[in-house]
């Protein structure tokens, strides 16, 4: 870190909490593993449906196809709605599982997959997004944290705060100074969308998928309208968490990445001083 | 299976995997992982066992909701002499055998399983795999066919032999139930599907439908049903074909 001549060096935050620390790295390794066993289980049956019926032959909202599952040089389809692209040779594969028959997949699983496996896995790490999802839910409203960082502002509200924190953010100008020292507005809405809504759709959707689940609360049918329904609704909660983590993990590399690594491990977050007019 | 989940191997094993990505199934079969992975279904046992501890019952769905096609997946017509056999006889000669711990050992024909209270019942077939198909089951409580043998003292598991030997590993399918899936109301040994006797590619002469649980634990091909203490005596120990085979979880978390 550089010092300005004549200054005191640089003022150090303490800026998260071992809990949020903790939280963060934990759930962040489960995301993770839960996007990468997320997908080795759609891989097995790569169609979205609505409703509570959804198998093969019956019309799928986006579905990768081959279009011959016999033939030695199958051609694949995909299908979003009602379009259709021809993907041969970008995506698509056929496995042959013996007695459980052909199954049309969009990539090639490693050679020693076990798929049953792969959904205890899925299991372990979604109880670990799952519990401590809701303590640390509490630990911020508890601790203020809630409001004092993550809530906006009234005058953060406003589209003349928000129009420039979005030119800021495309002219990819970071924070520097005392601006630096708290979450903008566009940190605050992704970080309280992950928080309150992705997460607990995500988990909520999945309890939709288990039999005995909806047996304890019907209600969850009727909130995602069916089994196929939450795990369509699963499907794209997980591409959005996927996506928020690449924009992270981007922000993370062009803002500063010593400086937030550093935040995110021992707590402390440097101010860098403003810059010069 | 131990449904008794070891915290230690639990909090062990999760320090121990911190950076592990899962789908690295090579790993699946070696301890710690597979011991990690079987505390984290027992946990998920347990946690469902006090969410289901009223013992409600699964959906039930419409005539007006069955699927028109319902997939026919795993064993579609087993292989071999002695299940052509029995298919060319219509299962006359076929008898359902129940044995192990239990106070009578009973060998029940299709006829005699027919004579007895059945329960019908329309529900939604989840499979692992993703897809789901709604079909309409007809058979006799397991707990009614279970309270006809009576249980001995030590009784835990019931086991699920069945006709069909499976090509990946040439090794016949079964599963395994707990007392509690078991002996719940809606678990049924069905003869009938959509108001016709079960036709071969699901499961004929009987098959297991156990509506709380995912698809790979309703056995097809119900040949014999054995009452134990302990699972370890049969495959690997894992309880089912598919948790032998694939290292999938026995309760399955449905």
């Amino acid at each position: 870190m550089k010092t300005p001549p004549g200054a005191a060096g640089p003022q150090v935050d303490y800026r998260h909490p071992w809990v949020v620390r903790l939280w963060h790295w934990a759930n962040a390794g489960a995301v993770v593993v839960l996007l990468m066993t997320g997908l080795l289980l759609f891989d097995i049956h790569p169609r979205l449906y609505w409703g509570d019926d959804g198998h093969a032959g019956m019309p799928a909202f986006l579905a990768v196809d081959a279009m011959d599952v016999t033939s030695a040089t199958p051609r694949f389809s995909l299908q979003l709605g009602g379009h259709h692209w021809d993907v041969t040779g970008i995506i698509g594969t056929i496995v042959d599982e013996g007695d459980s028959g052909k199954y049309v997949l969009i990539a090639n699983p490693p050679d020693d997959w076990q798929f049953g496996a792969t959904r205890g896995w899925h299991f372990m790490f979604a109880w670990l997004l799952g519990l401590s999802l809701p303590a640390y839910a509490l630990y911020l409203l508890v601790s203020g944290r809630l409001r004092d960082r993550l809530l906006p502002t009234r005058a953060e509200l406003s589209a003349r705060s928000i129009g420039h924190e979005l030119s800021q953010h495309l002219r990819m100008r970071r924070a520097r100074g005392e601006a630096s020292r708290h979450y903008n507005i566009l940190q605050k809405a992704s970080y309280l969308s992950v928080i309150g809504v992705l997460i607990p759709l995500a988990i909520l959707s999945g309890f939709t998928m288990s039999n005995a689940m909806t047996a304890v609360f019907p209600g969850l049918i009727a909130l995602f309208g069916g089994h196929q329904s939450a795990r369509s609704v699963h499907f794209m909660v997980a591409m959005l968490l996927g996506l928020f983590l690449l924009v992270h993990v981007f922000q993370v590399l062009v803002s500063g990445f010593t400086n937030l690594m550093r935040s995110m491990i021992t707590g402390r977050f440097v101010v860098e001083p403003e810059e010069l007019p | 299976m131990n449904d008794r989940i070891s915290r230690r191997a639990l909090l062990g094993g999760l320090a121990a995997t911190g950076g592990l990505l899962a789908g690295c199934s090579r790993f699946d079969d070696k301890a710690p992982f597979r011991q990690l992975l079987a505390a984290s279904d027992g946990f998920t046992l347990h946690v469902q066992r006090m969410l289901l501890a009223n013992r409600p019952l699964v959906r039930e769905l419409s005539l007006a909701e069955l699927s028109k096609a319902f997939p026919m997946n795993g064993t579609t017509l087993p292989k071999g002499d002695y299940y052509k056999r029995l298919l060319d006889g219509d299962f006359r000669d076929w008898k359902l055998r129940v044995h192990g711990l239990v106070d009578r050992p009973l060998a029940l024909s299709l006829a005699q399983l027919q004579s007895l209270p059945s329960r019908t019942q329309i529900t939604m077939h989840a499979c692992d795999e993703g897809w789901t198909a709604v079909g309409q089951w007809t058979g006799v409580p397991l707990a009614q066919v279970l309270s006809a043998s009576g249980l001995r003292p030590g009784a835990r598991y019931i086991v699920f032999h069945c006709l069909d030997k499976m090509e990946l590993d040439g090794n016949y399918y079964y599963e395994s139930l707990d007392l509690v899936d078991a002996l719940h109301p809606q678990t049924i040994l069905a003869y009938g599907m959509n108001g016709k006797p079960l036709p071969t590619g699901y499961g004929a002469p009987l098959r297991l439908r156990v509506e709380t649980q995912i698809g790979y634990k309703n056995a097809k091909y119900v040949d014999r049903i054995e009452v134990v203490d302990r699972l370890t005596s049969f495959g690997k120990g894992r309880g089912g074909w598919w948790e032998d085979f694939d290292n999938a979880v026995w309760y399955a978390g449905q």
